[in-house]
Parts: structure tokens; C-alpha cells; sequence
């Protein structure tokens, strides 16, 4: 009896005459976009995609780390669009004939989100900017550049900070070496080192700045947001996967796209705590002295191999032996 | 009756913080934010379908195997062939190899660019992250359960009957459905329920073929994880508690029902 509960419980919503097919939207995406995706933007654009054909639609979803997500849609898993955390993971997938920014507005980006860096509460080590993590005696959490996307952000607004802030490129060096210096724990992803850091290690932590206001909105944030003087925004872009968007669903998932740069999704991106690529959405966030893109340091592939790969892997790494 | 206080006792000592605390802490920690969290967090349709999917799934395999396991027992316990021991040895690997390298190799087998897969896919066949692709890593996962617990009785069993069934003119499938099969009730159950709670909780294997599409494949461990990830602890032990207490039912009614039998 008990057995034959349980499995009509299960076929339940299969049996005939429960529901009808509808047409669906498969999304994947880095992992920090999965709360605003599922709860607010899906319900927006299914609500209107209804009020202009009638037509209800399901949205399918997928969350996980943006290196993750890239390697899933070359291994063949039927994403229609994607939103990447770097424009590098975005290219690698480009290069490949794997996805497209055809007919995307902004080149694909879709918000944008500061480096920070978080404290304990009061922030009793006096952390003001990256120059302090380099030249005080603090213990840094920190995400791996060498699997996280976010991770990689953060070295390059390290790096470059100090050249915005009136360093030579031999300064700017020398405080990565620093701040590497005080890291003494490299988690897997922005999200891993966050916790690593809740659960009590280390003085200060170089994150999203979204994450941590979603965090202070909803009143659960423990320590301090401190803004750098300088930084970089970490921008998010949405990619087409043609392969697995039929002829008749084109329209669909077009609109789709074209719906996340609407007033209203940017409005909630915004809510959730991203940086709008429309600045009319972003007068609530704090505005940050000298900020700086991925396109000021020469786009991607120039990063990647200049800083990333040339400073940060050859020279720090080496020199600290980690 | 000896007294039992004392090695019971002992048991239950050591049980407390291997197996008992953790188990209550699923059921502390979902209970956190209230019955009315509790029954949100579980109502919600991501929730519900993660859970029914695990159970389809879970259902499916048992069957399947349970058919698979004890013919697979039957032909290594009855016969002798040339190779039957490597091919003993083979069908137990499943439990030896980490789950994520199944899904590795299923995908690298089944999926749009795989090996096999590269062949289907332009006949629109995918079955790697759908449905079918969970199943068949959950297949393979848990195939060695019902063998070893089918194959022992099969091995301890007497020629005789069979013999004595076989003289009087049945057929193997006579044989095996009227003289063995009523003496592998007992091995036939306990397979099932391995095969089927493994099944249930099945993670490594299924996050890599699933493509851990909410809606679509995600099982209800995917959906624990996926809550974890999201900090959301409470929504991910309400529904590690659903399951705990299915499978306790499931057990619990199992082994009443072949206490009876017996």
C-alpha cells in the first residue's frame, strides 16, 4: 500500500490529462546569477511572453561555475543561451562555432558587478583599499584563479588597481606579490572561499560586490563592504547556442535574449545587486573613484596572457612557490 | 532472554555521533525556520519535481536490474564458460569505480560528441542530460546489488531440485520460475532495496550525465546541492528530510512484509 503511495505520488504529474506540453527556454549560467534567474526574471519573462502570444512557456535552468558551464556546452548538454562570468569563457565558445552574440546588444554583456573586499565586522584591521592587503600583516581568503572566473577578476583588480591609481607597472606587480603573500587559502569558487570566510578564517575576503549586498538587503551580511579607491567591474555576458535552438523555437529564445536588457529585467538585476549595463538603473549602488573594465586593460585575451598567465602564474606563483 | 543492556547500550554509544546525530541534525536543520518554511520550501514545483524524478528514476532502476541482476546471477552461478570469472569480476567493478568517472564515461560514450553518440545524435537521439541519461548511470551504478545479493543464495543452492525438476520435463524458465525463484524472495527483496535507495541518493554519476537541468533531470540530491551552493540550507535539509523518511518507510514496510514471509 504504502509502496503503491509513493509511486503514484511520483508518476503523478505524467499520468495523462495532467499537463499539456508547452514549449520551453533552457538557460545555463554561472552560479551567483541562479537566485535573481529563477525567482525574478524567469516569472517576468514568462508573464510576458504570456500577455503578448498567450502562449505559456517553461523555463529550464542550470547553475553551476562558469569554467563548469563552458566545458558542459562543448561536452554537448542542450543550452539555448548561457551567461558566462568572463568574456574569456564566452570567446572560448565563440572560437569553437559553439555560441554567438549575434544581434545582442552591449556585445553580449548584461550587468556588471565591482571586486570587493569584505571585512569583519567593524572592520577592525582598518582595510581601506588593495594597497592595505598588500602592506599590512592580514590574512586573505581567496578564490583559485586557476578554476574560478571570479578569482581571476579579482587578480586582475589587484593587479591593475595600483596602474589606475598612479603606479608603473613594476608597483603594480609588487602589490599582487603582496596581496598573494597574505592569501593562506585558495577555494574553488567565489562561492567556497565565501564560506571558507563565514565559517571564520582569515581577516579580509576579495569578492563580488553583488554578492554581498544580495546578502546585506536581505539583513544577513556579517562584516563590512569596503569599496578599493580603484577597481575592476567584472561584466557577465549571455551567448547564443544555435546548435540547440530549432527554427520554430528561434523567435522564442531571441526574445528571451532581448528581454534581459529590458527595463524590467535590468531593473531586477539591479534588485538582486548587479550593476546595470543602463546606468539610469544603478543611481542606488555606491560609486566607486576609478573604476575600470575588462576593455581599458585590452579585452581578454590580452589580460589573460599579459597579467594572468605572464605576472600572476609566472612571477607571484613563482616567487611564493605556491 | 540474555540481558541486553549492555552491548546494546555500547551499540548505540558508538551509533551517536557516526550515525544518529547526523541523521536528527537533517531533521533539526529543516525544521529551522518554522512548518510553514518547512512546507514551502517542500511545495515548491522545483522541489517537487526533483523529488518524483528521484523516485521514477529509482523505481525504473530497481526494475530494471532486478530483471538484469538476477538473470546475471542465474547465468554465473549455473554455468561455466571460459572468461566467467573475469566476467564476475567486471560486473562488480561498478561499486569500486568513483561515481564522477562513470558519468565521464558515459558521456564520453553517449553523449553529442561521443563515441556512440556522435552516430545518433543526427537521428536526434540524445539521451545523455535527459532522462534517459540518468537512468542508464543509475544502471550502472548500482547493477552489482542485486547480484551479490541474488548470486549467494543461487551458489548455496542445491543441484538437486533442479535436477529432479528437469527430469520431469520442465524447461529452464519453468525451473527457474517454479523451483528457484520462490527461494530468492528474500535476496530478490534486500537487492531491490539497495538498488533502490542507492539509486535515491545517487549523486556523482548523475550530476555529470543529468546536466543538472532544473525541471528537466535534476534529481533530488542535485536539488540539495544545488540549495547548499545557494545557501539556502534550509530548503536543501527539508527536502534531505523527505527522503530520509521515505526510505525509512520503504525499509521499514520491506522488512516487516519478509519478516512475514518467512
Amino acid at each position: 500500500m504504502g509502496l503503491l503511495a509513493v509511486f503514484l505520488y511520483a508518476v503523478w504529474p505524467w499520468l495523462p490529462g495532467q499537463r499539456g506540453t508547452s514549449r520551453t527556454v533552457i538557460v545555463y549560467g554561472f552560479s551567483i546569477l541562479g537566485e535573481v534567474m529563477n525567482s525574478r526574471i524567469f516569472p517576468a519573462f514568462q508573464a510576458e511572453w504570456q500577455k503578448q502570444t498567450g502562449e505559456h512557456i517553461e523555463m529550464v535552468s542550470a547553475f553551476a561555475g562558469s569554467g563548469t558551464v563552458t566545458h558542459q556546452i562543448k561536452m554537448g548538454v542542450p543550452a539555448q543561451l548561457a551567461i558566462l562570468a568572463t568574456g574569456l569563457d564566452a570567446k572560448t565558445l565563440i572560437d569553437e562555432r559553439l555560441a554567438t552574440l549575434e544581434g545582442l546588444p552591449e556585445h553580449g554583456v548584461v550587468n556588471r558587478t565591482p571586486f570587493v573586499i569584505l571585512t569583519r565586522p567593524g572592520n577592525p584591521r582598518g582595510i581601506r583599499d588593495f594597497a592595505d592587503l598588500a602592506e599590512q600583516e592580514v590574512a586573505i581568503v581567496h578564490p583559485d584563479p586557476l578554476t574560478s572566473g571570479g578569482a581571476q577578476w579579482a587578480v586582475l583588480a589587484e593587479y591593475a588597481s595600483a596602474l589606475y591609481t598612479g603606479g608603473s607597472p613594476e608597483q603594480a606587480g609588487q602589490r599582487l606579490e603582496k596581496i598573494w603573500r597574505h592569501v593562506v587559502s585558495q577555494a574553488s569558487s567565489a562561492q567556497s572561499a565565501r564560506t571558507q570566510f563565514n565559517s571564520g578564517l582569515g581577516d579580509a575576503l576579495v569578492t563580488y560586490e553583488q554578492d554581498l549586498l544580495r546578502d546585506a538587503r536581505a539583513g544577513r551580511l556579517e562584516g563590512e563592504i569596503v569599496y578599493p579607491v580603484s577597481t575592476i567591474l567584472s561584466e557577465h555576458t549571455v551567448v547564443v547556442i544555435p546548435r540547440n535552438v530549432s527554427l520554430q523555437d528561434r523567435p522564442l529564445v531571441d526574445a528571451f535574449a532581448q528581454f534581459l536588457w529590458s527595463a524590467r529585467a535590468q531593473e531586477l538585476f539591479a534588485e538582486a545587486g548587479f550593476r546595470s549595463v543602463d546606468e539610469r538603473y544603478n543611481l542606488s549602488f555606491r560609486a566607486i573613484e576609478k573604476p575600470f573594465t575588462i576593455d581599458d586593460l585590452g579585452g581578454w585575451p590580452r589580460a589573460r596572457t599579459e597579467i594572468i598567465e605572464a605576472i600572476w602564474q609566472n612571477k607571484v606563483l613563482a616567487v611564493l612557490g605556491k | 532472554m540474555k540481558d541486553y543492556r549492555i552491548p546494546v547500550g555500547l551499540l548505540l554509544s558508538s551509533l551517536l555521533p557516526l550515525l544518529l546525530m547526523p541523521l536528527m541534525a537533517i531533521f533539526l536543520f529543516a525544521g529551522k525556520g518554522g512548518p510553514t518554511h518547512f512546507l514551502q520550501a517542500l511545495g515548491s514545483p522545483d522541489a517537487q519535481f526533483a523529488l518524483r524524478f528521484s523516485l521514477l528514476i529509482a523505481f525504473a532502476t530497481s526494475l530494471i536490474n532486478a530483471v538484469l541482476g538476477t538473470f546475471a546471477a542465474y547465468v554465473l552461478s549455473k554455468y561455466r564458460f571460459p572468461g566467467r570469472e573475469a566476467l564476475l569480476v567486471v560486473v562488480n567493478l561498478p561499486v569500486a569505480i568513483p561515481t564522477v568517472v562513470v558519468g565521464t564515461s558515459l558521456i564520453l560514450l553517449w553523449g553529442p560528441i561521443g563515441l556512440l553518440g556522435k552516430y545518433l545524435d543526427p537521428m536526434g537521439i540524445r539521451p545523455m542530460f535527459a532522462p534517459a541519461g540518468v537512468l542508464l548511470a543509475h544502471l550502472f551504478v548500482t547493477f552489482p546489488y542485486m547480484l551479490g545479493a541474488v548470486k549467494p543464495v543461487l551458489d548455496e543452492q542445491e543441484g538437486g531440485y533442479e535436477e529432479a525438476a528437469y527430469t520431469m520435463g520442465a524447461s529452464p524458465w519453468q525451473t527457474f520460475r517454479f523451483v528457484l525463484l520462490p527461494t530468492l524472495r528474500g535476496g530478490l527483496l534486500s537487492g531491490t532495496l539497495l538498488t533502490f535507495a542507492h539509486s535515491l541518493g545517487e549523486f556523482g554519476a548523475t550530476v555529470m550525465v543529468s546536466g543538472n537541468l532544473r525541471l528537466r533531470t535534476q534529481t533530488a540530491p542535485l536539488f540539495i546541492f544545488a540549495q547548499f551552493e545557494a545557501g539556502n540550507i534550509e530548503v536543501a535539509n527539508a527536502v534531505a528530510s523527505v527522503l530520509a523518511v521515505i526510505s525509512f518507510l520503504l525499509f521499514f514496510g520491506l522488512l516487516r512484509f519478509a519478516g512475514k514471509e518467512r
